[in-house]
């Protein structure tokens, strides 16, 4: 007694000629497929590239690592990735922390819980451009509401945008305010915290903060680690739109990140060799800084383990 | 009672924060063009200037540009529905060392960089002669457009009992049928989130567009509005009007779908604890 009698089914031979399991691989192909083709070829296609000069005209001509070499004298890309690399330091740790703050605060039930998680995701899913220039607008130094509200209460404006430290501050802000991806991978990692551990906790006399440093924390770190490796990986192209229509890059290239250099360089100039070898470096980055992390993370509950 | 008060008035401020860029983009868009910008704070300059959404036509033409924008997203959601899904059942089913190694493959691609795919991939679709047509854009949704969305339905797959999957099996149905019967109805709040989730991601796409789309027909409505800012960078009440219009249909679709996904759906929390499986 199925709902899947075979009246219902139309007689199909497909299974007669390809076991059920080959029939699950086919449909994971598009997926298989996608990916070796726009990312892992790609990548390998990069690591190549990164050491030709390719004009995207020509074909690729070997350099003898000149790409590289350029590197140590080319000071708007060592700008580009101190930028980006002070961004992951500052920012990624104050994302992670709000998001997880923002979660423990909001993990319960009751009236405007709900409205109020929903808010917090809403800066996530609005489109990049309308983003950056409703900042633009908030932020502008002559009526923006900020200065605005400033001077109402006696205090000077501040040209947010185009002060060095305010300006990568105001970028630091915007990408803050769109935390709600890891505030959702948050939520969903305090729910799955076994109640009755919390319970014996209490019972045991430990405070919040005990509670919170040894318990929760610990229990949680898979997922923290996980939202930490993701926010370094966005980190990098979240800050592109933002950077090119606030800011301007500016003042003086103080927002002005890697990935703005790969797309000027590569965009811009044609030079899709060296955009090769700067992309390389932003996968080498992204795996150093995971391996760190995981490294550190792996450590740090062992340690935690012997208390 | 005090304590109660205080709990609502720091939910309010809260909820306000977060709302905050978006309403002052509301607001703004309603200020009648042409008039001095303000001096003191205000939220409301009267007379609200409703016309300004159609005066946004006066600048950039809304009609076609949506249809661009409506077109891709149109033929991305679907596809991408239709690949993540097929991988989250497959990833779900197959035996347990294939699972493991799906899934550890699925967190490793969240962690590259988008930034990273630009220039091969430009390389890639310039070659191939894509270049000012929309398959570019439309490419990465053969992979599901993200492997979170392909997580998002493995779990979602992986907690119908298995009894309905052998059920269906027994009476002969081949793995498509499983996903279309058995998984696909039961697995709904996944379809839900995928596809607004995936909408937003295409609907705003900026820089890919940019690359991709020159010739100024085939323009979508980010890169469009991005051009009105260039060109009239302190136009603000137009600006906002057309932010307004571009950030409209993502809002209110996840306002319909927020519950899928933030609220009580614990897809991700299962993901979570499953965790093991994607670590190992």
């Amino acid at each position: 007694m199925s709902r899947f009698s075979p009246r219902v089914l139309p007689r199909v031979s497909l299974r007669a000629w390809l076991s059920y399991r080959a029939q699950l691989w086919l449909l994971l192909l598009p997926f298989l497929l996608g990916t070796l083709i726009l990312i892992l070829l790609p990548m390998v296609v990069t690591l190549l590239l990164g050491l030709t000069q390719y004009d995207l005209f020509s074909p690729p001509e070997w350099n003898n690592f000149a790409n590289y070499i350029n590197w140590l004298t080319d000071r708007l890309f060592q700008r580009a990735l101190y930028n980006s690399l002070w961004f992951i330091v500052i920012a990624v740790p104050l994302r992670v922390a709000g998001a997880l703050l923002l979660a423990l605060a909001l993990n319960r039930r009751g009236r405007g819980f709900g409205l109020a998680r929903a808010s917090v995701y809403v800066p996530a899913i609005v489109p990049e451009v309308a983003y950056a220039m409703v900042w633009l607008l908030i932020l502008n130094p002559g009526y923006g509401i900020v200065n605005l509200g400033l001077q109402a209460l006696g205090l000077p404006g501040v040209p947010w945008l185009t002060i060095p430290f305010t300006a990568r501050a105001s970028v630091v802000v915007m990408w803050l305010f769109q935390l709600g991806e890891g505030f959702i991978l948050m939520l969903a990692a305090l729910q799955i915290l076994p109640p009755d551990v919390l319970e014996c906790a209490t019972v045991d006399g430990a405070n919040r903060l005990q509670r919170f440093r040894h318990i929760i924390l610990p229990l949680m770190l898979p997922a923290l680690l996980l939202l930490t490796f993701r926010d370094v990986a966005t980190s990098f192209q979240s800050v592109f739109l933002t950077g090119v229509i606030t800011t301007q890059n500016g003042p003086y290239y103080t927002t002005y990140f890697l990935s703005h250099y790969v797309f000027d360089e590569a965009f811009g100039l044609f030079r899709y060799g060296y955009a090769s070898a700067t992309t390389s470096l932003i996968y080498i980055v992204t795996v150093a800084i995971v391996a760190g992390q995981w490294l550190a993370a792996r450590r740090w509950n062992r340690l935690e383990d012997l208390d | 009672m005090g304590s109660r008060l205080l709990r609502y008035l720091a939910l309010s401020v809260l909820i306000l924060v977060f709302w905050f860029p978006l309403l002052w983009m509301l607001s703004y868009s309603l200020r009648p063009i042409g008039l001095p910008p303000p001096t003191k704070p205000e939220f409301f300059a009267p007379p609200l200037a409703f016309e300004n959404y159609w005066r946004v036509n006066d600048y950039m033409a809304i009609t076609p540009l949506m249809v661009n924008s409506l077109r891709i997203a149109g033929i991305a959601v679907p596809l991408t529905l239709l690949t993540a899904s097929w991988a989250g059942l497959a990833i779900a089913q197959l035996p347990r060392a294939a699972r493991a190694f799906l899934l550890a493959l699925s967190v490793a691609l969240m962690l590259v960089p988008a930034v990273s795919t630009w220039v091969p991939r430009f390389i890639f679709f310039t070659n191939l002669g894509w270049v000012d047509t929309i398959l570019p854009l439309l490419a990465p949704a053969v992979m599901g457009t993200s492997p979170f969305y392909v997580i998002l339905f493995y779990v979602s797959f992986a907690r119908i009992p298995s009894e309905l999957y052998d059920a269906a099996r027994l009476d002969g149905a081949n793995a498509l049928q499983v996903w279309y019967l058995v998984a696909l109805p039961l697995a709904r709040a996944a379809v839900i989130a995928v596809a607004v989730l995936s909408f937003a991601v295409y609907w705003s796409s900026y820089v890919e567009p940019f690359l991709y789309l020159q010739s100024e027909a085939h323009y979508t409505f980010p890169v469009a509005v991005r051009l009105l800012e260039q060109a009239h960078p302190s136009n603000f009440p137009v600006l906002m009007a057309a932010s307004v219009i571009m950030v409209a249909p993502v809002i209110l679709l996840f306002a319909f779908a927020q519950r899928y996904f933030l609220q009580g759906s614990d897809a991700l929390a299962q993901f979570l604890g499953r965790g093991g499986d994607a670590f190992e």
